[in-house]
């Protein structure tokens, strides 16, 4: 099917898609005027707008097929006013009930923004609404070419109405693609680079097995590699550390100001530098164990004992450790501004070891804070790795604009670990609320309604 | 869609990393965005530099430039989130009235995603921890799904999807499949989230959802003028047999139900197969219950009445709660297993020697039901004669309609 879901500047239409054209119309979109137009062109213009929204992909035959009349809505009870009264006052008085002045009058059911109620239970819908696609479009996409599992099957049919009770889930390397930033083109030149690498590695061991006897240069390598690690191993300890913990602080210092490429250098220097002190302890293995091992073994290397921290500097730095707690609970991306503090700290710390060199090296002098630097750094480079091999741009980011378009609607139940969600129910309207995601007024939904009640 | 290959540089959008002060310059110039303001400086600034050996026409057209513009300026605070708030169109507009002036806007803290539905709202998802804890009351502690589902403020059928997809996630986890984790987590900060709180009472009084959801019924739809004698009790159950169209109770029944509501509505809820019906042949259907009947979760109201009786005795109240949970806890397996033990009758299992197979036969019943008066009803199994197949005609649709787990 050829995609005709175009966002155009100069006649606006909202599409389900997270595009900054489209966020550009949504932000501009008006209602559409009612004065000097008949009742016929009023509906035409809204039942257009809405279906720009609503199922473009679907079929008007199609659609006007599976439009039902009849809206599922609920409301909610309170079991308390339920035990009170069977009901009966409501029937007393004058036919009207009894009115009781305290109560609030009950907000209105928004029927008429549920109109499109029945094109939510389309595969492709749903997953565009549990936010594995960026668009409708890219949802179907992912149907078509066999990335999507209902109940563990394969489903190929983007047009699949969803049962209540139905799990769907979509290969989360396909939603990291289509929710992550995309990659720049220095991204894109060191992914071709590092295929063509490997392409080449995979040719050269072929020939070696052929060969059977090249040896000789990677014994080499191997041998210059090992004197680096010589040199390495006679530097400081403290400097070790020292280099580290400020690697470490800049991964985790999510600045607009650092470039992306800078910020990458410093995120494998870092992943160097942990997998050479590492392998210094003779631990190599470690690398590829839990991030827990991982931490204790550095902290062990590094001869560090947060338990055992000076008391007169704890009273110290009492004020900058409350600042900055809250930094380190706090997401890494919105570590910016305050994220200084504990890097002065540090500092500090390296400047009084580096004053009086007797004394043994004194790693305790950490807070808690620049152990938390570490832990995150470490646990970011775990979760969230550079790889030039992936679609999308590494570490992970989402793409721009994406939270101006982020919710979930109720009746799906979402686990975004494994990019699964269930079909809890059909999507149901209640007072003052009506649960089907749409960007239109109730002034449009109502008249797309009736133009569908075939008696125009 | 406009063209996607910019075949001149654009200074004030495309490279903000590089050409920071052009993107100041843009930003004030596109402070106040009026509907069809334009900026005609800029453009033919940018039309001067980039494109003088080009003589093809400029792609960007006056829309295009506001559109960046917009984009730089106010949309700017759109392009990355920020964690623990929603970022919405809407904000933007309320940032603009309170700097009108406008207080009240601001106050408001809900804001839609959508400017112009202010009846669709970004609603709170379960956080990582309260579905965990989900999870442990279900799996670890065997609770039951009714009492995890009042006791956390979620819906029930909520209840038992948190359970499959963690138990998902576990196995994927333990088969060392990828995760999308970063994502996850960005997420989490997107949306808001209910936590769960130390206490679980506050996750009773604030719930995540509403729980006792009344599913409004096809027969309450039309408006039915019904006259009744001011001498008369009308309540909730005499309403669900007009909206029915069944004849009211008589007075001796009604007496005997009033006498003990409880018990009535326990009866309904555990028996919901022997609920009285009406109308015959295809017309056959149930009399509409009242509401007590067809929530999720009737014996809140039943402990409710209790309360309501005995104000003082809190002991004697919670006591009665967990007991009437027992029993019905009791009363749903007995009817499930009833329903088992009749499905495993009607089928016939044959396992053939040195055949890893087993076959399971089930009787067809041939009836009026199945087939229909003209014996060409879809229901029932098999080729009839004179009944066409129409799967291999044109228009047939094909989508398989379920996916059995």
């Amino acid at each position: 099917m050829r995609n005709r879901a175009t966002t155009p500047l100069n006649r606006p239409k909202i599409r389900q898609s997270w595009s900054k054209y489209n966020l550009f119309n949504l932000q501009r979109l008006r209602n559409p005027p009612t004065s000097n137009r008949t009742f016929f062109q009023q509906k035409w213009t809204a039942k257009s707008m809405a279906r720009a929204y609503h199922g473009e992909q679907v079929r008007e035959s199609q659609w006007a097929r599976m439009f039902s009349r009849r809206i599922r809505s609920v409301v909610p009870m309170n079991p308390l006013s339920l035990a009170q009264d069977d009901g009966s006052g409501v029937s007393a008085g004058r036919g009207a009930g009894l009115e009781n002045p305290r109560e609030r009058p009950s907000r209105l059911t928004p029927f008429s923004q549920m109109t499109f109620a029945p094109l939510e239970r389309r595969l492709d819908v749903a997953i565009f609404r549990a936010m594995f696609a960026s668009s409708a479009r890219q949802a179907r996409q992912f149907v078509v070419h066999g990335a999507v599992t209902v109940n563990g099957k394969k489903m190929r049919y983007p047009g699949y109405l969803l049962n209540p009770g139905d799990l769907f889930q979509v290969e989360p390397e396909r939603v990291m693609f289509a929710t992550g930033a995309p990659k720049d083109k220095h991204e894109r030149r060191e992914g071709r680079v590092t295929r063509k690498k490997m392409a080449q590695s995979q040719e050269a061991e072929a020939e070696a097995q052929e060969e059977g006897a090249a040896e000789g240069s990677g014994e080499k390598k191997e041998s210059t590699s090992q004197e680096q690690d010589k040199q390495n191993e006679n530097a400081d300890p403290r400097e070790t550390l020292k280099a580290l913990l400020a690697q470490a602080k800049n991964i985790i210092a999510d600045s607009k100001d650092v470039l992306p490429a800078k910020r990458k250098q410093e995120l494998r220097g870092f992943q160097k530098a942990v997998k050479r002190v590492l392998s210094r302890a003779e631990s190599s293995t470690v690398l590829a164990d839990s991030l827990e091992s991982q931490f204790s073994g550095l902290i062990t290397l590094l001869k560090a004992k947060p338990a055992e921290k000076g008391d007169t500097k704890r009273s110290k730095r009492d004020q900058s450790s409350s600042k900055t707690t809250n930094v380190s609970e706090s997401t890494p991306s919105s570590t910016t501004a305050n994220d200084n503090q504990p890097g002065e700290a540090l500092t500090e710390a390296f400047r009084q070891a580096a004053e009086n060199p007797e004394a043994e090296v004194d790693t305790s002098e950490l807070t808690d804070e620049e152990f938390d630097v570490l832990k995150q750094a470490l646990v970011q480079m775990r979760d969230n790795p550079i790889d030039s091999t992936k679609p999308y741009a590494t570490p992970w980011r989402p793409r721009d604009y994406m939270s101006a378009f982020a919710f979930i609607p109720r009746y799906l139940e979402v686990n975004h670990n494994i990019c699964a969600a269930v079909y809890l129910r059909h999507p149901v309207a209640r007072p003052g609320f009506s649960e089907v995601p749409t960007p239109f007024s109730e002034q449009v939904g109502t008249a797309a309604f009736t133009w569908y009640l075939r008696r125009r | 869609m406009p063209p996607r290959v910019q075949n001149h540089p654009v200074v004030n959008s495309l490279l903000p990393y590089l050409s920071s002060p052009s993107t100041s310059s843009s930003s004030t110039i596109s402070k106040i965005p009026t509907k069809y303001s334009s900026s005609p400086s800029l453009q033919s600034t940018s039309r001067q530099t980039c494109r003088s050996f080009s003589s093809t026409v400029a792609a960007r057209t006056k829309l295009r430039t506001e559109m960046f513009a917009w984009l730089n300026g106010e949309g700017a605070a759109l392009k990355t989130h920020v964690p623990g708030s929603n970022n919405y169109v809407s904000q933007l507009r309320n940032k603009r009235r309170a700097v009108e002036g406008d207080e009240e806007e601001e106050g408001r803290r809900i804001v839609p995603p959508f400017p112009l539905n202010p009846n669709f709202l970004s609603q709170p998802i379960l956080s990582e921890e309260l579905r965990d804890a989900i999870y442990d009351r279900v799996v670890n502690q065997k609770q039951s799904v009714r009492v995890v589902s009042v006791d956390l403020g979620v819906d029930m059928r909520r209840v038992g999807a948190v359970v499959r997809l963690v138990e998902l996630e576990k196995r994927q986890k333990q088969q060392g499949k990828s995760m999308a984790l970063p994502y996850a987590r960005a997420i989490h900060e997107m949306v808001p989230t209910t936590p769960l709180y130390r206490n679980f009472r506050d996750n009773r009084i604030n719930p995540h959802e509403s729980i006792n959801d009344l599913p409004v019924h096809r027969l309450t739809d039309p408006q039915i003028f019904y006259p009744v004698s001011e001498s008369c009790q009308f309540n909730r159950v005499d309403a669900g047999r007009v909206f029915s169209a069944a004849p009211a109770l008589e007075n001796k029944q009604v007496v005997k139900n009033a006498a003990n509501p409880t018990e009535v509505i326990s009866r309904i809820t555990r028996n919901p197969s022997r609920i009285e019906k009406i109308g015959k042949g295809e017309d056959e259907q149930q009399v509409l219950q009242p509401a007590d009947a067809r929530i999720p979760h009737p014996h809140l109201v039943a402990h409710e009445r209790y309360r309501l009786s005995n104000p003082n005795e809190r002991r004697e109240v919670m006591n009665a709660y967990k007991q009437r949970i027992r029993e019905e806890e009791n009363a749903e397996k007995e009817r499930k297993r009833i329903a088992k033990e009749l499905r495993e009758r009607q089928i016939t299992r044959v396992q053939p020697e040195s055949s890893r197979f087993e076959f399971r036969f089930k009787d067809v019943v041939v009836s009026k039901e199945t087939t229909g008066t003209n014996g060409r009803g879809a229901q029932a199994p098999g080729r009839r004669y004179g009944v066409p197949s129409y799967d291999r005609k044109k228009g047939q649709v094909k989508i398989p309609t379920r996916v059995e787990v």
